[in-house]
């Protein structure tokens, strides 16, 4: 078995994660001489994945009767209980739209938590009964009575809403930022981050009058936002024929249903990633003067990132809100948007697989393993910190550690890996097989290479396998 | 118009804590081109460490200081110096610490590595001063007499206090001296030699790591000093001040222009008075929106600030 013909068959199978699949399938059919190469080349990643995916799918149904028994009867293991399995399929949807801002197109965004809070409040307006105190009712299709005070539209209309909306505030909060480079642009999205919900938190007794020529209009102490309390109840995801309902007391079903977004976010991200637009993106990460040079549109490829990567807060935000039933701002801090992103440079940055795992474990130490270990820690020493009270504590450890030892990540994405050190570099060219000598060729003569300050922040030599 | 007077005397006041705050963000920016992310925190950290020096047994404090409005003036005055000083040397300490601990082992990693680590810093630093104080607000009965001092002049409509002299009296001679140090000395030739080229500083002779680490200490202990003049004057402190304030510090100085040390203290007169101001005639739920609402219209349209900083193509 040659590398040649091994090259051909994956060529044959083609990518994305259909082909990925084929990958796996192919390997297992036949096994073992191409299971050999398949692991030579790289690829123990693809089974490791594969037992990962299975053991995901199955977990949900499983959990209840096998683990959690187990956990309670022979030894004591923190397992994942329903509602944190559906908030690690939430948490993963937005690693993976962070990573298209901050990994993809290299546009470090630390107000991301502004468009999930766009999401939530989107199915928060569209499917509650908020509205009702202002007389707007409009009941479709929603699994209300006829009649019912506020809005009330299907969770599957809302999210596709909730995309729009929040694909349009993405572009809009984008649009200011396209100037600016690096830190300037994390502090100014941090700035919308904790601007949008503070605008959710204190339009909740909104007084003003207008009058435009014959338009009066007048508006009285009206709640928009809910304040402090925020909007509830909202209306979980409903099927109408089968009567599935999918909120906090429905179990496996709602865990299920968030697999399914992630498992479309993750085929999104992906067939985004391979594009055209994906390449512009890498384009843009590595040198934008020279992106531009090239013929990359620059502002529609970073307004698209912007749009895109926020659109799956869109739908992370929608459904956990319909999930939960209940939105507040109070949720909606800048912690989220520092746990989304910590999340994503876990995993490794620019690499979907890694952000996805990252959310996993990440959702799951908060949510789950600190609660348990600070229980245990009560129970023994009641004295003691409770571990959970200092969770960022233990995350702000992590990312000076994880930047000092390990910028890459644990599943790091190839390219990512030659940016970060210029050791990764020569790793990344040996496995592509290309030269060294390579970083010498430079377009202009020693003497003229001086392409403004820009030329400092060109780390390393951009070696873009997608260019 | 009275109103507006005692206003902006309020907001001068803050502007003045914030200054002290705005110039550890510009000196670290100016010579590394970090935004020091936890820089905000340190000062959080250095007004819990005036709160224990200074707040009663009772409380939960040290009590070593046992500063109150009775206190004599001049045990008073020892008193509070002593405590600035404590508080200076701890924060610079801790602040060159942190550069050397987080920050100098990325000094060659691509620009956003640092920053990243600046933020889990910051965490960290919060989290010990979770540790440290609990999660509520904790507050000192005020250690200046609520006295008008315009009064003996026959003004009754506006006051000046005490607490608000006392944070002129320790920032201003602060800034005089953080400018001296900067334009006058050896050493501050070093540190604007290496803001302008850290290589060709090197190679010029000056050790790069030493100036870097003297800019923190001087960030640090003016972020101790900030820390001390915010106890005093708006007598409470809590874990999460750092923050809120650090980001008011940094819009002070990205306004006056970012790594100019004259503009950050005139950005940080500009955002107390923007503070006060929203404070008083909108609403302090507002308050942060407009802060921030300055920040992103400075950033967007004129990156360089009001004063001026050449930045080409980071901003």
């Amino acid at each position: 078995m040659t590398a040649a013909t091994d090259t051909a068959t994956t060529d044959e199978i083609g990518s994305g994660i259909g082909g990925w699949l084929g990958y796996v399938g192919h390997t297992l059919g036949s096994m073992p001489g191409q299971y050999r190469v398949g692991l030579r080349q790289h690829r123990r990643r693809t089974i490791g994945l594969t037992i990962l995916f299975v053991a995901i799918v199955l977990y949900p149904a499983v959990g209840h009767y096998v683990l959690a028994d187990f956990s309670r009867n022979v030894i004591p293991i923190p397992f994942p209980d329903d509602t944190v399995s559906t908030f690690m399929a939430i948490f993963a949807i937005m690693a993976i739209g962070l990573n298209i801002v901050a990994g993809f197109a290299g546009l470090l965004d630390l107000g991301y938590v502004a468009f999930y809070a766009i999401g939530a409040y989107t199915a928060a307006f569209l499917a509650s009964p908020h509205f009702g105190a202002l007389g707007i009712n409009l009941v479709f299709l929603g699994n209300v009575g006829p009649g019912a005070a506020g809005i009330h539209l299907p969770y599957w209309i809302i999210m596709i809403v909730a995309v729009v909306v929040v694909a349009t505030f993405g572009a809009l909060l984008g649009a200011p930022t396209l100037r600016l480079r690096g830190d300037y642009l994390a502090i100014v999205t941090l700035g919308f981050g904790e601007i949008v919900p503070l605008f959710f938190r204190n339009l909740s007794s909104v007084t003003f009058s207008l009058t435009l020529g014959p338009i009066v209009i007048n508006i009285a102490n009206a709640n928009w936002t809910g304040g402090a309390q925020g909007i509830n109840p909202i209306d979980p995801p409903f099927i109408p024929i089968l009567n599935w309902v999918f909120d906090a007391r429905s179990g496996p079903a709602a865990v299920y249903l968030g697999l399914f977004l992630l498992g479309v976010a993750i085929l999104v991200a992906r067939n985004l990633e391979r594009s055209r637009i994906g390449r512009a993106w890498g384009a843009l990460r590595e040198d934008e003067t020279a992106a531009e040079m090239m013929g990359v549109n620059t502002v529609r490829t970073k307004l698209l990132a912007f749009a895109l990567g926020a659109s799956f807060a869109g739908v992370a935000g929608s459904f956990q809100a319909s999930y939960l039933g209940a939105s507040t701002s109070d949720f909606f801090d800048f912690s989220i948007s520092i746990l989304v992103l910590i999340m994503v440079i876990l995993g490794g940055i620019g690499n979907i697989w890694g952000a996805v795992l990252g959310a996993f474990a990440l959702t799951y130490v908060d949510k789950t393993l600190l609660p348990y270990i600070g229980q245990r820690i009560g129970d023994i020493a009641p004295s003691l910190p409770n571990p959970a009270e200092y969770n960022f504590l233990i995350y702000g450890v992590i990312l000076v550690l994880m930047m000092r030892f390990r910028p890459q990540g644990f599943l790091p994405s190839r390219q990512r890996e030659a940016e970060l050190s210029v050791h990764g570099l020569q790793e990344a060219e040996q496995e592509m097989g290309i030269e060294a000598e390579v970083d010498n060729i430079s377009v202009a003569p020693p003497g003229q290479s001086e392409v403004g300050p820009g030329a400092r922040d060109v780390e390393v030599p951009g070696e873009g396998r997608d260019l | 118009m009275d109103a507006l007077i005692q206003v902006l005397i309020i907001g001068l006041a803050n502007g003045l804590i914030f200054a002290l705050v705005a110039l550890g963000y510009t000196l670290v920016y100016g010579i590394i081109e970090l935004i020091n992310f936890a820089h905000g925190d340190v000062f959080m950290l250095g007004s819990m460490l005036a709160y224990f020096l200074i707040a009663p047994t009772s409380a939960g404090a040290w009590g070593i200081f046992p500063i109150t409005a009775d206190t004599p003036l001049p045990l008073k005055i020892g008193q509070i110096l002593i405590v600035l000083a404590i508080c200076m040397v701890t924060m610079a300490t801790l602040n060159a610490t942190i550069e050397r601990v987080a920050y100098r082992p990325l000094r060659n990693a691509p620009k956003l590595a640092p920053l990243i680590s600046a933020i889990g810093m910051s965490y960290v630093l919060q989290n010990i001063g979770l540790v440290w104080g609990g999660a509520y607000q904790r507050t000192i009965d005020s250690v200046f007499p609520s006295t008008n001092l315009l009064e003996p002049l026959g003004i009754t409509t506006i006051a000046v206090t005490p607490a608000q002299v006392f944070v002129g009296a320790v920032t201003i001679p602060l800034l005089i001296a953080l400018s001296w140090f900067v334009s006058r000395t050896r050493q501050g030739k070093a540190m604007r030699a290496t803001a302008q080229d850290p290589d060709t500083a090197g190679l010029m002779g000056v050790d790069v790591n030493r100036t870097i680490a003297i800019t923190f200490l001087i960030g640090g202990g003016l972020a101790g000093a900030a820390g001390v003049a915010q106890l005093l004057y708006n007598n409470y402190t809590q874990y999460q001040l750092g923050f809120r304030f650090g980001l008011n510090s940094f819009t002070a100085a990205v306004l006056g222009g970012i790594g100019n040390l004259q503009g950050a203290v005139l950005g940080a007169l500009i955002i107390g008075e923007v503070n006060a101001l929203s404070d008083y005639y909108l609403s302090p739920n507002w308050t942060q929106a407009i802060v921030f609402g300055v920040l992103i219209g400075i950033l967007v349209f004129r990156p360089t600030g009001l004063l001026g900083q050449q930045l080409a193509d980071r901003a």
